[in-house]
């Protein structure tokens, strides 16, 4: 079944990318269980789509690079969930979009249908732990915080485990989160890719879990603790600077059933010892350059 | 029809990495030398003074960001002075296409990252063209 969505299209009536913006969101309405937004209602009171918009997965459809919808959004502090650009999705696909025909041709219609194909195909195909399972893992709400130049590095003060190669796991229960430290996302700088590991696959304690990468180098991920892959955070396959932004929540990478963690914890580091090792990396690593 | 002509693009300031140099790089190559006649730049850091001169130019304006990263310091920066943005374009998205090729460091380009360089003014003059189109 599709996913519910609040769709919110632009506006565009006078430009044929607009008019297929509204058509596109015709199209995921009527084959699923979504709600449509008027942006032009939506502008000037918050009362009628509110409710709507904050309380389902926010698809939002462009029409062209003046992005109003998106503008709509960001003015109205919501999330996005989801978004098209209709204009840049076409020019993928090789074809450019006048400002004609505002009335849609059956080539445009097609173009429609494709697009909304796409939006709901992934949503078939996405595996329903792909994204997290249920759980609410706590913030960390203390942090070390080690400072060399212009680089800060934070190690929460509780409830995470660290690994020489700068991996943490953040327990719950049965199950663990696992990610990257400041020190990674500080000497990789921008992440651009991230390849995640095999859903259920199994995995070794200290073995490859998927791998980061910048422009600058890749960066194999260690698996704290063994045990099987239940979740991973897709959301760093369309947005992997969320590792830069913020590793230890946003940024986090899987969540492992844990197999064996009460033995694996004596490999484990303390945020204390874990300090201790980063501040003779980043030492190290000053005196390299 | 706005009453500013000339397409504005504005680059990140982007100091301390090589694609926010990448990103002033592309810029100046566009509005130099692929489309001189219809696209000028203007400095990020004058754009945030909010001074008066600056607030009534961009009035009329139009404006095409290029960012270095995801922080997007120069689309959320014009955005947050007013300015019409019509296109946003983010270096790292461009090389992404290009992986693995080494751009060089923040103050030098290796020769494979001036040929991205130049890939990415031809994506800002080529917004700058459509711009025009959707003007007429």
């Amino acid at each position: 079944m599709s996913k519910k969505y609040a769709v919110l299209p632009c506006n565009g009536l006078d430009k044929c990318a607009g008019q297929m913006s509204k058509e596109i969101a015709l199209l995921v309405c009527e084959q699923g269980a979504s709600e449509l937004i008027c942006p032009v209602f939506y502008q000037v009171t918050d009362a009628r789509y509110d409710k709507i918009a904050k309380e389902n997965p926010l698809l939002v459809i462009d029409g062209c690079a003046s992005r109003f919808a998106s503008k709509l959004v960001a003015a109205k502090n919501l999330k996005i969930d989801r978004k098209l650009m209709v204009t840049e999705e076409a020019q993928k696909r090789g074809i450019q979009l006048g400002l004609e025909p505002l009335r849609l041709s059956e080539k445009e219609v097609d173009l429609c249908k494709v697009f909304v194909a796409e939006l709901l195909k992934e949503d078939v195909d996405a595996p329903i732990a792909a994204t997290g399972t249920s759980l609410t893992y706590p913030v960390p709400e203390d942090y070390i915080v080690y400072t060399k130049d212009k680089f800060i590095f934070r190690i929460p003060k509780a409830g995470f485990y660290f690994t020489e190669s700068d991996c943490w796991v953040q327990l719950c229960g049965n199950l663990a989160r696992i990610g990257v430290t400041d020190f990674v996302q500080h000497s990789l700088s921008d992440i651009m890719f991230f390849t995640p590991p095999v859903l259920d696959m199994d995995v070794e304690q200290f073995g490859e879990v998927g791998v980061i990468e910048s422009g600058k180098a890749v960066y194999e991920l260690v698996c704290p603790v063994s045990g099987k892959v239940k979740a991973v955070n897709n959301e760093l396959l369309t947005a992997p600077e969320l590792i830069n932004q913020n590793p230890y929540e946003q940024g986090w990478i899987a969540e492992i059933e844990l197999s064996n963690f009460s033995e694996e914890q004596d490999f484990l580091l303390t945020p204390d010892e874990y300090l201790k090792v980063l501040e003779k990396k980043v030492a190290d690593f000053h005196v390299k350059k | 029809m706005l009453k500013n002509e000339k397409v504005k693009v504005i680059p990140c300031s982007g100091m301390g990495k090589v694609y926010g140099l990448m990103a002033r790089e592309a810029t100046l190559h566009a509005v130099r030398h692929l489309c001189p006649q219809h696209a000028e730049t203007m400095c990020l850091a004058y754009v945030v003074t909010g001074d008066n001169e600056i607030k009534e130019s961009m009035k009329d304006s139009t404006f095409i960001t290029i960012d270095g990263c995801p922080l997007m310091c120069s689309a959320k920066s014009v955005a947050a002075m007013g300015g019409d943005i019509q296109g946003e374009f983010k270096v790292l998205d461009v090389m992404k296409e290009h992986r693995g090729v080494r751009p060089g460091t923040a103050t030098e380009l290796t020769p494979e990252g001036w040929k991205v360089v130049e890939e990415i003014g031809g994506i800002i003059s080529g917004r700058v063209q459509q711009i025009r189109e959707e003007r007429r």
